[in-house]
């Protein structure tokens, strides 16, 4: 018997406005949905203002100052370029709120309701919005929770230290560092190592066992590491911090450094969502459980992005977005991340698709490697690019391809390729029949492929035998 | 940290009362525990812990009535990250499939992302369709083949009959069934729908509102209906038919049809033209409490002269209620929508719309009389300056 206040209703609420927020959101609006998308604080979230983008900026410049010098032997004289921090830091923000404007932009083009504020669900239809002493309830029918995750310090670290620099405050920072030492073996902590190697600070990288990539890519990696005086430590290792330095005593030596970097741990910020009470059910790491189509166990909510199982990127995040939205408006999608690409902005980069050796061993009878070292490639040797190799594994018996995987300048170009050959079910010879443009980095592909029949043209012959493993 | 905040507990509600608190400063707690207790303008509420960990701190005094979204108080969680518990209540669907998305392994059908998708749409599990061709590579074409194969009913399952579940159709449910039927054979019910323009009575609520002055809006609709109900008389009386006499009552007693967990209960509020608006404010939220709560007193929910209907809140835009006997009108208020409303000045406003049904008994009012009745008091609705003229 009492009428309530006046409580807004929408078709479709997402909240955060990180690529998977967006992304969602969008792609429901090209559906038709009436969308209102709620952000705490800046739409494209941690990817575009502290992640993907800040970070790419760095590595971005990290290798073309590499490159540089490379220019006086084709007759273009340069000097060492001194690196200017603050101007870096000036293009980065130019850049990230360049992209965050094309974001609103793109919003408003869509008839997308932006709301500034920190949400939490009251009850599973129902959302309430706080944004400083103002509190708005609104009723929807459908809900996407795509909040993302945030980095926190290891347990084992010393959390009281300004030298320990945590994930993407490392693109906040004023200074080069004189020694840094980067801890952990993600993908993040190597893409640290490599830019400021060729910043000009020294670099020790520090990780607890082996680098997790198929085992040629490994060796390749370790040796432009070596050659490039990164000095790579393994093994269990304890952090103590001062004021100025920071020490890690590993395998009975202390390595004593300016600063270290950690990419830290993330956890899913899902703690003030009220998921508990509206009975939205988390597994033990408080990721959001989802089924193929991203519907949570209450269903007229979804979950997308570093809230959800499997690894906190963007990519996963964007596709499960579209997925999501497109489940919304009935169009029955399916999420599959089986030849999800890892790629790495290390300087060369690494672009990684599908089973590595040790797996495919696991799994199949006999398999075929190919391998082809970029040195062979003429244009790589032209632009001074010659670190790298292409590896494919095939099943021995059906011919599907079943990885590739690459270290060597345009890997991540080259990435789509590969998901695709993959997507595609290809065998070797969809791989080998098409042609590949000349002079280019692609023709490493195809020599890799022709590797496996032992018929690359660019290759030593001893280095031709075919590598064909049984394991019967 | 985590914050316990006042959320919406129930319909469209604003704020609550603390009642009492079940947890100290200092208490550990776990995720569900009850915190505290918040009288709303319908129900005494729990507010469940949201996390486990200590409570820190409580903000928010006894007795003090707060808004939706105040933060009442702290639980230091253990761990940044508190661990939730599984919820006790029960997953509407099964969550299945969780990590097969994530897994590394190449045991999918061979087929191109085109050709799963043919068999998404026409539903079909593409691990399950036989490939034509030797290399194990399912195509499009395999796909319809093994569609139509499925469209030959060869394999329907056998049907069980099921049996349907059993209600025990008694108390207040069958009590609820006479008295439907009792009115809808006796009397012959005529139903009117109209608008009404609550733009002005929410400014004006919420300009009380802004002095500390909290008044529903069922508290409106009541005076307002008395004064229509004193322009037309024959709507607040009652048909003898055995003495062949229409007796219009002189006492305003509003019936206020109720949803309650065990069914519809109409708490009766007396003497409505003799109360202020603030008194009836007040007990229509007494009479709402007592019979959510189950404890309405029998003298409580008899001698009704004319019934209303607040369905607005659930939602709906407009009903055909049935009167309740032996009335001659019940007023149904239905749902209240922002929408663009054209004003005098032919320019298009945002305005707060709520439809109204109004049923009423044929036998002893017409058409005509039951239209000017809703437009006496749509006018006292819509402008509340004249409801406030009347009360002087």
């Amino acid at each position: 018997m009492v009428v309530g206040e006046i409580t807004e209703e929408r078709d479709l609420i997402v909240i955060g406005g990180g690529p998977g927020g967006y992304t969602a959101a969008i792609r429901a609006a090209q559906f038709g949905q009436k969308v209102t998308l709620i952000e705490e604080q800046n739409l494209g979230g941690v990817c575009l203002n502290q992640g993907c983008i800040p970070s790419k900026i760095w590595t971005y410049t990290a290798k073309k100052k590499s490159e540089i010098l490379q220019m006086n032997k084709l007759g273009l004289a340069v000097e060492e370029p001194p690196l200017n921090l603050d101007q870096l830091l000036t293009y980065k923000n130019t850049i990230t709120k360049q992209l965050r404007k094309g974001v609103e932009s793109l919003c408003q083009q869509n008839q997308i309701e932006v709301i500034e504020g920190k949400a939490t669900f009251t009850q599973d239809d129902r959302i309430g919005v706080e944004n400083g002493h103002q509190f708005d309830t609104y009723i929807f029918q459908k809900a996407i929770i795509a909040t993302g995750s945030a980095a926190s310090y290891p347990s084992d670290l010393p959390t009281e230290s300004n030298r320990i620099i945590l994930s993407h405050d490392l693109y906040e920072l004023e200074e080069v560092p004189e020694h840094l030492i980067v801890y952990g073996d993600d993908d993040l902590a190597l893409e640290v190592a490599f830019t400021y190697q060729s910043f000009g600070s020294k670099v020790t990288l520090i990780t607890e066992g082996d680098l997790n990539f198929d085992s040629t890519i490994q060796k390749e990696l370790k040796r432009i590491l070596k050659k490039k005086k990164i000095k790579h430590l393994k093994g269990t290792s304890r952090v103590t911090a001062t004021e100025s330095s920071v020490q890690v005593e590993i395998n009975g030596d202390i390595i004593e450094a300016t600063h270290l970097y950690t990419s830290g741990e993330r956890y899913p910020n899902t703690q003030s969502l009220g998921l508990n009470r509206i009975g939205v059910e988390q597994n033990d790491q408080n990721l959001i459980k989802t089924n193929a189509q991203l519907q949570t166990t209450k269903p007229n909510i979804y979950a997308v992005g570093d809230v959800t199982e499997g690894p906190p990127l963007a990519v996963k995040a964007i596709k499960q977005a579209k997925v999501a939205a497109e489940a919304i408006a009935d169009q029955n999608p399916e999420l599959d991340l089986m030849f999800l690409p890892r790629v790495i902005h290390t300087n060369p980069p690494i672009a990684s698709v599908g089973l590595t050796e040790s797996e495919a061993k696991e799994q199949y009878a006999s398999i075929q490697i190919g391998e082809f070292s970029l040195s062979g490639n003429g244009y790589a040797t032209l632009t001074g690019q010659k670190e790298g190799v292409i590896k494919v594994i095939s099943d021995a018996k059906t011919e599907l391809i079943l990885g590739i995987h690459m270290i060597g300048e345009g890997a991540i170009e080259l990435s789509s390729n590969l998901v695709q050959l993959l997507e595609m079910a290809a065998k070797v010879e969809d791989a080998r029949f098409p042609l590949y443009a000349h002079p280019s980095g692609n023709e490493g592909l195809l020599e890799s492929i022709e590797a496996l029949t032992g018929q690359a043209i660019h290759q030593s012959i001893k280095n031709q035998k075919v590598k064909e493993r049984s394991f019967q | 940290m985590l914050e316990v905040k006042l959320h919406d507990i129930g319909e469209g509600m604003t704020e609550g009362e603390i009642v009492h608190y079940l947890v100290s400063e200092g208490d550990t707690v776990t995720v569900d525990q009850p915190l505290v207790e918040v009288q709303t303008d319908k129900m005494v509420a729990e507010l469940p812990s949201p996390g486990q960990g200590t409570v820190k701190e409580i903000l928010i005094p006894v007795g003090e009535t707060v808004k939706v979204g105040t933060t009442l108080l702290y639980i230091e969680g253990e761990g940044a990250n508190p661990t939730p518990k599984t919820s006790p209540e029960a997953p509407t669907q099964t969550v299945t499939k969780e990590s097969q998305t994530f897994q590394t392994k190449i045991n999918r059908v061979l087929a191109t992302p085109h050709t799963r998708k043919v068999a998404r749409d026409n539903g079909i599990d593409i691990e399950q369709v036989p490939a034509k061709d030797p290399s194990g590579r399912v195509m499009e074409e395999d796909v319809y083949e093994y569609m139509n194969g499925q469209n030959e009913p060869k394999n329907e399952p056998t049907l069980t009959p099921s049996q349907p579940d059993e209600i025990p159709f008694r108390g207040i449910r069958k009590q609820i069934a006479q008295k439907m039927t009792q009115s809808l054979y006796t009397i012959p019910h005529v139903t009117h729908f109209d608008e009404v323009n609550m733009t002005a009575l929410y400014n004006l609520r919420k300009t009380l509102k802004h002095d500390g002055i909290s008044i529903s809006i069922p508290a409106f609709f009541i005076k307002a209906l008395t004064y229509a109900l004193k322009d037309y008389p024959v709507f607040n009386a009652e048909l003898d038919e055995e003495n062949e006499k229409i007796l219009l009552k002189k006492d305003y007693h509003i019936g206020l049809a109720t949803d309650t967990e065990n069914g519809l209960i109409v708490p009766v509020l007396k003497h409505a033209d003799q109360k202020t608006l603030q008194t009836l404010h007040h007990e229509v939220k007494q009479l709402n409490e007592k019979t959510k709560a189950g404890e309405l007193d029998l003298k409580d929910a008899q001698g009704s002269t004319f019934t209303v209907s607040n369905v607005g809140p659930l939602g709906s835009t407009g009903a055909t209620p049935i009167i309740n006997y032996p009335e001659t009108g019940l007023l149904a208020f239905h749902k209240t929508k922002k929408v663009p409303v054209i004003n005098d000045a032919d320019e298009i406003t945002i305005g707060y719309m709520m439809n109204l049904s109004m049923s009423f008994d044929h036998r002893v009012a017409d058409g005509a009389t039951a239209v000017a009745f809703t437009n006496r008091f749509i006018e006292l609705i819509e402008n509340p300056n004249k409801l406030m003229l009347e009360m002087i």
